[in-house]
């Protein structure tokens, strides 16, 4: 007997899942520790937040945390920046230093072996790095370097100018985290060291826990390697929005470029609780998977890319939507036109069909996404990033069930704006400029790799 | 180690599909991921690139799924999915919540026996589009992008299926036909070309009974030859220049090796990480740290089921020379031949392979990838403690012998040199 084959199954059993459960407390620096205890394997996860980022380069100073993030590990307590990687390795645990707008991140990841060790190295980099000029002189020409390599990544050329030109060019969180060549030759060894004793306070930062330990013997771990971190008093400058609108068409030529590198947006809101989720789920619906309208449009009907996709960015202070692609460069104006026509479709509103998908798979994929520790922990670092409430998990479903489809559409009409939209492109312009011309006869500006103006066509 | 050893059950339908089931209920989820013994190697010159356009055209529907149902029905059950091509395989994977696993194992099914109905030439149009455009995105609009292939091109003879990149050339994706891909699913999507692994939280019982009711009644088809190549050597060096649009000039040098799980295979991997694997790997420390002459460098071993080969890749900083860069990797490649490695870097390295295997034991979807791995090129899916065994195994000796037998004999060097060559002055 051969199957029926017609029918797609359904799900059987409803399933349960229970969130892991959070657990707060102070060390006695005033550190704020979130923990999660997940015992299924002997590892164990850490993520130490310090709050500040490329957000607090000073004016002609930017690329200053990025190089502080590369300048941490280079050395600490009795260790140089050889000897400390090779006490990690040793263990076969993975340290990283990473950098964002919102803050330095200090990741660990051990098993529980060797938990104290791994959590004693780790301490002595956040409270007892060295900072020599040997190291500051070598990290420094390092970055130098990596900013002629970035002249050959068009992605990275597309995003970091996009977000130049659609944050205002002079707001906090306009420039790109690697700096700029002057700038990161102004900065000084002094200023990194500033930089530690402003920000590397344990009162403004926070450390995630996830794994295999129980919490008062982290509890006593913590506080014993962490013992000579001190709190202070903070000094640190609120952040002031400067942030202003250039709409237009601009693009920035690459020579011999196959592709072009497409991204179009504009400013949005902070990520506000109220708003938040119908916003996703409006995102869900335009371009924040594969089965929706905005990749459908460009990869499955058109055959113009590889993907496409829409996304809401949000930093702690501000926030811009955009959509990003890359096409072959004879698509340029044809991949636009469907970008901005879907963008205005979108403002139409939804079906109940595709929110009833929408929910679905966000409703349905959560589990999925509590499965690692280093998901919990992206997930504990957003949630304080964000200052979401307590009960941000536990409530989050319900969250999404509740959004209507009102809520949907007055958030398309609400956040999304073809009237001002940038739009950049990187690519050869020798094909861009007419292509451009084609999608709006108004000016077209040529930028240069960083996005000074070179001129108006 | 226990962690390492995985309960499984592994048996074969009569249409020859082999099965492996291993259960883990920490998570409610369920991962199933199939493993086609087909890829790029089983490609013809003039065609290249089929395996993986196939793969594509594998998430166009079948018989019993309109397009764009297949994402949209698995990303409606909360569930994520993707496939990957290689040299040696293709591989299709689902994660969803637990309670939609017969979803997953009827959508399987229909694609690996009802695909052909639903193909149509709009579809593969709109493919090869779609292909062509990953394939400018990935490689020909990337940095260096073109290297992999030319390195290919040039260490593998002529004929041999690894000399071409898996995504394929450009003018064979124009020439596909309905029937290139006919023929291709009539080749190699028989169930005895494959083999289906579900991993995660799903009760024994059922499990099985929902793959018999979908798989069984699978028609199998003839099984492909089996390939077989002689082993590759170089008869002589080869340099190749190439000017590109980049600002830094960049050097690869590549050795003709061995395939996955011959003797010095793992011996190989433990030599790319005490070059290049941590910042007090010796080609790191000394090029990047110490005397700053590049920017960056990378060794590993490249291993497939019919070769291997070991390649080291190292960015020159402005106004360095490629030469220079050269003589300093064969110098300290001498200089393990002669001197050996000190049980530090071989201890560092064990260590680091050790904990990489427990940490990937946190993603079900991984280690249902991974037991069809094991199972396609070592016939046993629980190899996990045997594949950590031939790391832990590795002695001193092992790695001299191993650099002996391979680093003496000719390789292949790519220059790629700034179209302006004057870098250091942007």
């Amino acid at each position: 007997m051969k199957l029926d084959r017609s029918q797609k199954p359904t799900a059987s059993v409803e399933l349960s899942f229970i969130l892991p459960e959070e657990e707060h407390f102070k060390l006695d620096n005033a550190l704020d520790v979130i923990f999660v205890k997940r015992s299924n394997l002997p590892t164990l996860r850490l993520n130490l937040i310090v709050n500040g980022g490329s957000k607090t380069d000073p004016i002609n100073k930017k690329g200053l945390a990025n190089l502080f993030a590369m300048m941490i590990d280079e050395g600490a307590d009795d260790y140089n920046g050889l000897e400390l990687m090779d006490e990690f390795d040793m263990l076969g645990s993975n340290f990283n230093v990473g950098c964002n707008n919102d803050g330095i991140y200090i990741g660990l990841r051990t098993l529980t072996e060797n938990i104290d060790r791994s959590i004693e190295l780790f301490a002595k980099v956040v409270t007892k790095p060295h900072f020599d000029e040997i190291s500051f002189a070598r990290e420094k020409r390092k970055v130098l370097t990596r900013l002629i390599q970035l002249r050959d990544d068009v992605e990275e050329i597309a995003s970091s100018v996009f977000e130049y030109i659609v944050l205002g060019k002079e707001d906090l969180y306009s420039f790109p985290l690697v700096g700029y060549e002057n700038d990161i030759n102004n900065v000084t060894l002094n200023d990194l060291k500033n930089y530690y004793n402003s920000y590397f306070i344990p009162n403004n930062s926070a450390l995630m826990v996830v794994g295999n330990i129980e919490k008062e013997e982290l509890r006593e771990k913590l506080n014993y390697y962490f013992r000579d971190w001190k709190p202070k008093v903070l000094d640190i400058e609120k952040y002031k929005s400067n942030l202003k609108e250039f709409p237009g068409i601009f693009f920035i030529h690459k020579e011999d470029s196959v592709q072009s590198e497409i991204r179009i947006g504009h400013i949005s809101e902070n990520r506000s609780r109220h708003d938040y989720f119908p916003r996703k789920l409006l995102n869900t619906i335009l371009g924040g998977q594969f089965s929706s309208r905005i990749n459908l449009n460009l990869r499955e009907d058109k055959g113009y890319t590889y993907g496409a996709s829409s996304r809401f960015n949000y930093f702690k202070e501000c926030a811009f939507f955009n959509v990003s692609t890359s096409v072959a460069i004879e698509n340029t104006a044809n991949a636009i036109r469907e970008i901005i026509k879907e963008l205005n479709l979108i403002r139409e509103g939804v079906t109940e069909s595709e929110l009833y998908f929408a929910k679905s798979s966000t409703i349905l994929n959560y589990p999925s996404k509590f499965e690692t520790n280093r998901q919990i922990t992206y997930h504990l670092t957003t949630k304080y990033l964000y200052d979401l409430p307590n009960d941000y998990f536990n409530t989050y479903l319900d969250l999404i069930r509740d959004v209507t489809i009102d809520e949907v559409n007055k958030s398309a009409a609400n956040h999304i704006h073809t009237d001002r939209l940038v739009i950049l492109v990187v690519g050869d312009k020798e094909k861009l400029i007419p292509q451009l011309h084609e999608v709006n006869s108004d000016k077209i500006t040529e930028l240069d790799y960083v996005g000074k103006e070179i001129r108006v066509f | 180690m226990n962690i390492l050893n995985l309960e499984y059950e592994k048996y074969k339908l009569n249409n020859g599909l082999e099965v492996i089931l291993h259960r883990n209920n920490y998570h409610p989820l369920v991962s199933v991921n199939v493993w086609y013994k087909a890829g790029s190697a089983n490609e013809r010159k003039g065609k290249t690139g089929i395996a993986h356009l196939f793969e594509h055209m594998m998430f166009q529907g079948s018989k019993n799924v309109p397009k764009e149902m297949h994402f949209r029905y698995i990303q409606e059950a909360g569930g994520s999915l993707n496939g990957s091509t290689s040299f040696d395989r293709t591989n299709y994977y689902e994660k969803v919540p637990a309670n939609f696993l017969e979803l997953i194992l009827w959508l399987e099914s229909d694609r690996m026996c009802m695909l052909l109905p639903s193909l149509t030439q709009e579809k593969l149009n709109n493919q090869i589009d779609v292909v062509r455009n990953e394939r400018l995105e990935r490689y020909d609009n990337q940095p260096y992008g073109l290297a992999w292939e030319t390195i290919l091109n040039n260490i593998y003879p002529a004929g041999h299926p690894y000399s071409w990149p898996t995504i394929g050339y450009i003018d064979d994706m124009n020439s596909y036909t309905l029937e290139d891909v006919i023929d291709f699913f009539n080749n190699y999507y028989s169930p005895s070309n494959a083999c289906l692994t579900i991993a995660g939280n799903f009760d024994w019982d059922n499990a099985k009974t929902l793959v018999d009711k979908y798989f069984s009644d699978i028609e199998t088809k003839n099984k492909p030859d089996n390939l077989s190549f002689p082993p590759v050597k170089l008869k002589k060096e080869k340099v190749i220049t190439k000017k590109e649009n980049v600002q830094l000039e960049r050097l690869y040098l590549a050795w003709p090796t061995e395939k996955a799980f011959d003797p010095y295979d793992s011996s190989l991997d433990i030599l790319g990480d005490i070059l290049s694997g941590t910042k007090n790997a010796r080609l790191y420390k000394s090029l990047v740290y110490d005397r700053e002459i590049a920017q960056d460098v990378t060794a590993y071993q490249y291993s497939g089921k019919y070769a291997g080969h070991f390649l080291i890749i190292a960015t020159a900083k402005p106004s360095v020379s490629l030469l220079l860069l050269k003589d300093e990797i064969l110098k300290e490649i001498d200089n393990i031949s002669s001197n050996g490695v000190t049980q530090r870097e071989l201890f560092r390295s064990k260590n680091g392979i050790k904990s990489s295997f427990i940490y990937s034991m946190q993603h079900i979807d991984s280690l249902a990838d991974q037991l069809n791995y094991y199972n396609f090129y070592l016939g046993e899916p629980n190899s996990f403690n045997y594949d950590l065994s031939r790391y832990e195994d590795t002695t001193e000796a092992n790695i001299i012998e191993c650099v002996n037998k391979y680093f003496k004999s000719s390789h292949i060097e790519l220059h790629i040199a700034p179209i302006n060559g004057e870098a250091e002055n942007q």
